[in-house]
């Protein structure tokens, strides 16, 4: 049932987000506020953690850059993380949504429909990046998440993000993305951290990371390298047969003591008329 | 006298407590109707950090095992036979109704989009356990209300209906029981997706196994709660001796639930167990206060004669092995180390409140104006095709005292 396993996961389109790359101007922020037509926060300096503004993404803000202040050869240096959509393979949110709202495109971004949408935000509670956010602010919310810029996309043209970055942001097919990446870290070995976040990461992601810090210590959450559908489908793909077993276990025991009670009725009738006959006789 | 009056007048009459319930459904009913004002974000304490909170974790996940009395009983009168517990089972199957009823107002009024409620159906999405459960409790509510018809026709005299759902009542038995054991596990199969989130006290795979069995045991726990406080506060008969049958059974799936958690926490669970103090201390109350104590009472030879020992021990059960495991699982369990925590505002507390006060309310009124708890079945025609000898032909002038 997982996608990774029945669509050729390489050809999908990918970020390759280099973090030792990123100089932390935002500008993907801008660029993604800009398309999608967001509204802007109300934010303040130091709100959140040290430099980042606004504090989290939110319904407004689909991508945010989280700064890190760290020490390195008693110097203070800067470290940044691009959080958005990891765009999964076979991504959690498209399993638990009830009525399919969002899909999962062979173009790779995972996109939704908010025609569909009743609601339930169990994809924010699925998610293992928390990605989707909710409009609390509307009498009759729906969730907001970015798109991978599927509509550019389906035009031939690169996401917002990507194309406003200056440095960091690589597109192009899966396939070549890990490539770079696995070049890039065989080239700098002592650069980077040896490791593709994203490259397993809930069974592998449409974003892949490289970074010069840990990824834990950036802030990137600690999620399994299974894809997440795997693990509800464990259970849900018993349900037919759960209503079967149960539904005739239950008309079979019903059906074997109703008898057993029909019969012992007719044994009490049968040995009730037997002495009926037998008083009539005399 | 005008209809009005009159309403007026059977309200006056009421049990001041009866009056205060409806006084707690007003104020709920009037929370409800501001958050489809304000919004879900002024009027509840829900952000994108907790998407669910009490709304979900007691009006839903907790609701609907507490409302599990009405299939359990079924199947145990009309599939296994114990004929003599037939008389609990219309206040079950009442409980049942109310119970799945406002589940789905529940979850009316935490969905951000309720209007569109019927996309389930449009847009199904069969590796969802949301639409599983989604589809279960439309389903499953619906046979709870054509249970409830019985009593409803009884008391309006509607022969020919009676008739036929006492021809469909054992199918309608079984198809109940077999649709409630697919959501009540399924709810469990929920927090199977939270693999990175609910801690690993509650995480495991057998989840949805533990869900369905704490229902069943909860769903007898429940009635023999309801049977005691029906006999204290209703005037209806001490069942203390009924109840016993069900008190001998319940510690058989107390003991297997106990058995099964134990498994799963040592062989099934992932490490670090116990290395949140206070997620420890809500695991040892729901395992201790909420299974032990009572398998300890429930297997004791007192409880079967003494009423409040049963409810003392139905009630903790109830409390701490259901509602508390409940809880942790969809809203303690939930909660990631350094996160700033949920508290219920007092909008969503008041709904929740009038949900509980709606549950009470409605029972009490129907076990006033429909035969709920007295069977007269000498007053029913019954030239009816009875293929399952579910009517007795002759019956004996017997009133149970």
């Amino acid at each position: 049932m997982s996608a990774s396993t029945t669509t050729d996961i390489s050809q999908q389109r990918t970020f390759l987000i280099d973090l030792t790359r990123c100089t932390g101007c935002r500008s993907c922020q801008v660029a993604c506020k800009q398309w999608n037509q967001l509204e802007a926060e109300k934010t303040c300096f130091f709100k959140g953690e040290g430099y980042q503004n606004p504090p989290t993404t939110s319904e407004h803000t689909l991508t945010t850059i989280k700064f890190r202040d760290y020490q390195k050869h008693g110097q203070n240096e800067f470290a940044f993380y691009k959080e958005m959509c990891m765009h999964c393979n076979d991504p959690a949110c498209v399993s638990v949504c009830p009525v399919s709202a969002f899909i999962k495109t062979p173009e790779g971004p995972v996109v939704y429909d908010t025609e569909r949408c009743i609601g339930c935000r169990f994809c924010m509670v699925a998610c293992p990046f928390g990605i989707p956010k909710y409009q609390w602010s509307k009498a009759l919310p729906l969730v907001m998440k970015c798109t991978g810029c599927y509509s550019r996309i389906k035009e031939g043209l690169i996401p917002a993000c990507a194309k406003a970055c200056p440095s960091a942001i690589s597109y192009g097919s899966r396939e070549d993305m890990v490539n770079t990446a696995q070049k890039r870290l065989a080239a700098r070995p002592d650069k980077y951290v040896n490791r593709i976040y994203g490259l397993n990461e809930a069974g592998g992601t449409s974003v892949l990371y490289l970074s010069a810090l840990p990824f834990n210590e950036l802030g990137f959450k600690k999620v399994t390298m299974q894809p997440l559908p795997s693990f509800t489908w464990a259970a849900l793909r018993f349900v037919p047969a759960v209503f079967i077993t149960m539904g005739s276990t239950l008309s079979f025991i019903s059906w074997l003591t109703h008898r057993k009670e029909r019969l012992r009725k007719e044994a009490e009738a049968g040995k009730g008329a037997h002495t009926e006959h037998k008083e009539a006789k005399p | 006298m005008t209809a009005l009056q009159r309403i007026r007048q059977e309200v006056d009459d009421y049990h001041p407590f009866l009056k205060l319930l409806i006084l707690l459904v007003g104020a709920g009913a009037a929370a409800g109707i501001a958050r489809f004002v304000f919004g879900l974000g002024a009027t509840t304490n829900l952000s994108d950090t907790y998407p669910w909170g009490l709304w979900i974790s007691f009006d839903v996940v907790t609701s609907v095992p507490l409302a599990a009395g009405a299939f359990v009983l079924g199947a145990i009168v009309h599939c296994f036979h114990i004929k003599k517990l037939e008389p609990l089972i219309r206040p079950a199957i009442v409980t049942g109704f109310l119970g799945y009823s406002l589940v789905c107002i529940g979850l009316l009024l935490d969905l951000g989009q309720p209007q569109r409620g019927w996309h389930v159906f449009a847009y199904p999405n069969l590796h969802s356990p949301m639409f599983e459960v989604a589809l279960c409790v439309m389903s499953y509510t619906t046979v709870a209300l054509i249970e409830f018809l019985s009593p409803v026709c009884e008391k309006f005299g509607l022969h020919v209906p009676l008739r036929v759902l006492r021809t469909i009542e054992v199918p309608l038995i079984v198809l109940g029981a077999s649709i409630a054991t697919l959501h009540q596990s399924t709810i469990g199969t929920f927090f199977l997706i939270a693999v990175d989130k609910l801690h690993n006290l509650w995480y495991n795979p057998i989840l949805p196994l533990l869900f369905w069995i704490s229902a069943v045991f909860t769903g007898m726990n429940i009635i023999i709660v309801e049977a005691v406080l029906v006999h204290r506060y209703l005037k209806q008969p001490d069942e203390t001796e009924l109840l016993s049958t069900l008190t001998k059974i319940i510690p058989w799936f107390l003991g297997i639930y106990l058995c099964l958690k134990l498994y799963a926490l040592v062989f099934l669970s992932a490490r670090p167990l116990f290395d949140r103090p206070m997620l420890t201390v809500l695991f040892l109350a729901e395992v201790v206060l909420g299974i032990i104590v009572p398998l300890i009472l429930f297997m004791g030879k007192r409880i079967r004669t003494n009423g409040s020992l049963q409810l003392l021990a139905a009630s903790m059960v109830v409390f701490f092995g259901l509602v508390l495991n409940r809880f942790n699982v969809s809203m303690f369990g939930m909660i990631q180390k350094n996160q700033q925590t949920y508290y219920p505002s007092f909008l969503e507390s008041v709904v929740t409140v009038g949900i509980i006060a709606a549950h009470i309310l409605f029972f009490a009124l129907i076990a006033r104006y429909f035969p709920i708890f007295e069977h007269h079945p000498e007053t029913v025609d019954y030239e009816i095709p009875d293929h399952f000898q579910r009517i007795d032909k002759h019956p004996v002038a017997e009133e149970r005292v």
